[in-house]
């Protein structure tokens, strides 16, 4: 109880000083800002697949890229506003990636990883290509949204937006991860046959995961849209998936203050390596397999031993990433 | 465009294709895991044969051969390093850390051949061979007959050696191997050195098809994958034969329909054959053991 009114009461505080941020940044930081709570968003939505399920996936790039054109296509092209653009962008998100990865649902594990591999390049493929829809390379611009007859044009004014959104998104995100269908991704992560004897339905589960997964990313990708206000297939290539695994692995996999940690290091580094950006898939690739071998379990994970995080409810002790035997090959 | 010369163009992908299909197919057999950082394996392999021909300028039989025993060193070298330590992790630690290493070794290469494209020249001139109608290139050839000879030469190494008996051991059962007494860790480096071996040779010979930039491997992986799914995952032979089949496929594709969907194909594929066919032509149905 305690644990849960102290971060109730913080992060109120917590947000109501973000609200306040616009007064004191100049242009670029809170552009910075901005892209990291886009980042937010996207990262828990990874994470939920990744952290959570233990499924891995290479769509999510691809997925957030969906949910940015939608947003851009629909605001831009058709004149629709922004505020149903912007759920209708994660529903797209949500129904194309569910479709896309329907048949590997039931496979072994390895599968979905290629199966979505081969959609992500198919969606950048579609991007490119179908240029009377999408305008090919050329990309989209798009319109600031507006708020009633008020425009939220520039990095200042587009921040409270981005910031009630994601404070929406991570609610949601620690409710579901505590409940019900929170509990059964992790027992599908730990041992599939072990939650199929208790009664979950592993498949249905995996494309609930993946679909809410893809929802965050859409909803990511309208952000995104709106943040940047001007969209390239090419943005949502490897170099953004590298970005996203690395924010999961780095921030915790299995915790969603995992993903506001991972965002927050991770959308600044490159901003800080701006001058070497040969070396930037270097970096992320070390630091991945750093982090994998040695800290499995993330910043988050580390912050938590020590107490300084309050635990989670079913990632207190994730047993899956620490060494266990490994289950006999059949013969 | 002829037919039959789609076919050998095919055919010469397809070999290629069947080479990254292997490697990854060795690998998933023994340690569970696809290994994601195989393209970049067969990019690394490319760069090391155009460096080692072009740049110090040596003869393209020994650069070939350099290379690739370059290619089998960094494979068993990652083995070692990254993922010894993590061998008895599950699946999704030893996947993520592919990922990472694809990422890193893109990286590494960027940093001495930055984002320029190379070429790599053709082996024995551009002239392609008339035989009636259909005009064979003369490297389509070189890559499917050092494509068939590395195979073949595999294939004696699984079955005359005992390195290689022991590695199928391995694949079988790894606490058995480990009770006959059978050194599993070092099974493992070898395993990852073989793999890397043939993507590094992919990667040589397939410099002159392609252009050289550090992202080439994504295309290839992709084919590899397409081609491993459709040989069933966990068959050697398999692997091969599908390989062959993707490149045609591909060639016909290309050719008779459209240059467009060529490189989306891999996609096709994998779904088409999850739908109908989900353990592959050559891999048996999966048993789950609780």
């Amino acid at each position: 109880m305690w644990v849960r009114f102290c971060e109730r009461w913080f992060g109120l505080l917590l947000i109501l000083g973000l609200a306040c941020l616009p007064f004191f940044l100049d242009k670029y930081t809170q552009f910075v800002v901005n892209l990291i709570l886009v980042y937010v968003t996207v990262g828990i939505g990874l994470n939920f697949l990744l952290g959570y399920t233990g499924q891995f996936a290479f769509a999510h790039a691809a997925l957030m890229g969906i949910g940015a054109y939608t947003v851009g296509l629909l605001t831009t092209r058709l004149g629709i506003s922004f505020w149903i653009a912007l759920p209708l962008a994660g529903v797209a998100a949500a129904a194309i990636g569910g479709i896309g990865a329907l048949p590997a649902l039931r496979m072994k594990r390895a599968y979905l990883a290629l199966v979505t591999l081969a959609f992500a390049e198919l969606i950048q493929w579609v991007l490119i290509r179908w240029k009377d829809v999408t305008l090919g390379t050329d990309g989209v611009s798009i319109r600031p949204p507006r708020f009633f007859d008020y425009a939220l044009k520039g990095d200042y004014k587009i921040f409270w937006l981005i910031l009630v959104v994601t404070v929406i998104m991570y609610v949601i995100a620690r409710r579901l991860t505590e409940s019900r269908i929170g509990r059964s991704w992790v027992a599908v992560r730990e041992n599939e046959i072990v939650a199929q004897c208790n009664g979950i339905n592993v498949t249905a589960t995996k494309l609930v995961v993946f679909m809410v997964s893809a929802f965050y990313a859409g909803i990511g990708g309208g952000l995104f849209a709106a943040t940047l206000g001007y969209i390239v297939p090419d943005g949502f290539g490897l170099l953004q998936l590298v970005l996203h695994f690395s924010i999961v692995v780095i921030g915790g996999m299995g915790s969603v203050f995992g993903g506001v940690i991972g965002s927050l290091l991770l959308t600044t580094l490159p901003e800080l390596l701006r001058e070497y950006p040969q070396a930037l898939e270097l970096i992320y690739g070390i630091l991945l397999c750093i982090f994998i071998i040695f800290m499995p379990t993330g910043i988050a994970g580390f912050l938590k031993q020590w107490r300084v995080l309050p635990p989670e409810v079913m990632s207190r002790n994730w047993q899956a990433l620490r060494d266990r035997p490994r289950p006999e090959k059949r013969s | 465009m002829d037919i039959a010369t789609l076919l050998v163009a095919g055919l010469a992908n397809g070999s290629l294709y069947s080479l990254m299909a292997l490697g990854l197919v060795l690998v998933y057999k023994t340690q569970d895991v696809i290994n994601f950082a195989h393209g970049e394996v067969l990019a690394t392999g490319a760069f090391l044969g155009y460096t080692l021909y072009k740049v110090v300028g040596l003869p393209y039989p020994i650069a070939f051969v350099v290379a690739i025993l370059l290619g089998g060193l960094l494979g068993g070298l990652i083995e070692r390093i990254a993922f010894r330590p993590i061998a008895h992790h599950p699946h999704i630690t030893l996947a993520m850390v592919t990922v990472g290493l694809s990422f890193a070794l893109k990286g590494a290469l960027r940093i001495p051949y930055g984002r320029d494209i190379y070429v790599f020249p053709p082996l024995m001139g551009h002239t392609p061979i008339m035989v009636g109608a259909t005009a064979i290139s003369p490297q389509s050839i070189v890559t499917i007959v050092v494509a068939l000879m590395l195979a073949g030469a595999l294939f004696a190494f699984f079955a005359y050696t005992t390195m290689g008996k022991q590695m199928r051991a391995t694949q079988q059962n790894i606490t058995g191997a480990a009770l006959v007494g059978i050194n599993t860790g070092r099974i493992f480096s070898f395993t990852w050195a073989l793999s890397c071996l043939i993507g590094a040779a992919a990667g040589v010979l397939a410099g002159p098809l392609s252009l050289l930039y550090p992202d080439m491997g994504t295309n290839y992986l992709l084919k590899g994958f397409a081609a491993a799914v459709l040989g069933g995952l966990e068959s050697v032979p398999g692997a091969m034969v599908a390989g062959l089949i993707v490149g045609v496929i591909e060639m016909l594709f290309g050719g008779l329909i459209s240059t467009a969907f060529q490189e989306v194909s891999a996609f096709f594929i994998i779904i088409i054959v999850l739908m109908f066919r989900p353990h592959g032509l050559f891999g048996q149905k999966p048993v789950h053991r609780v």
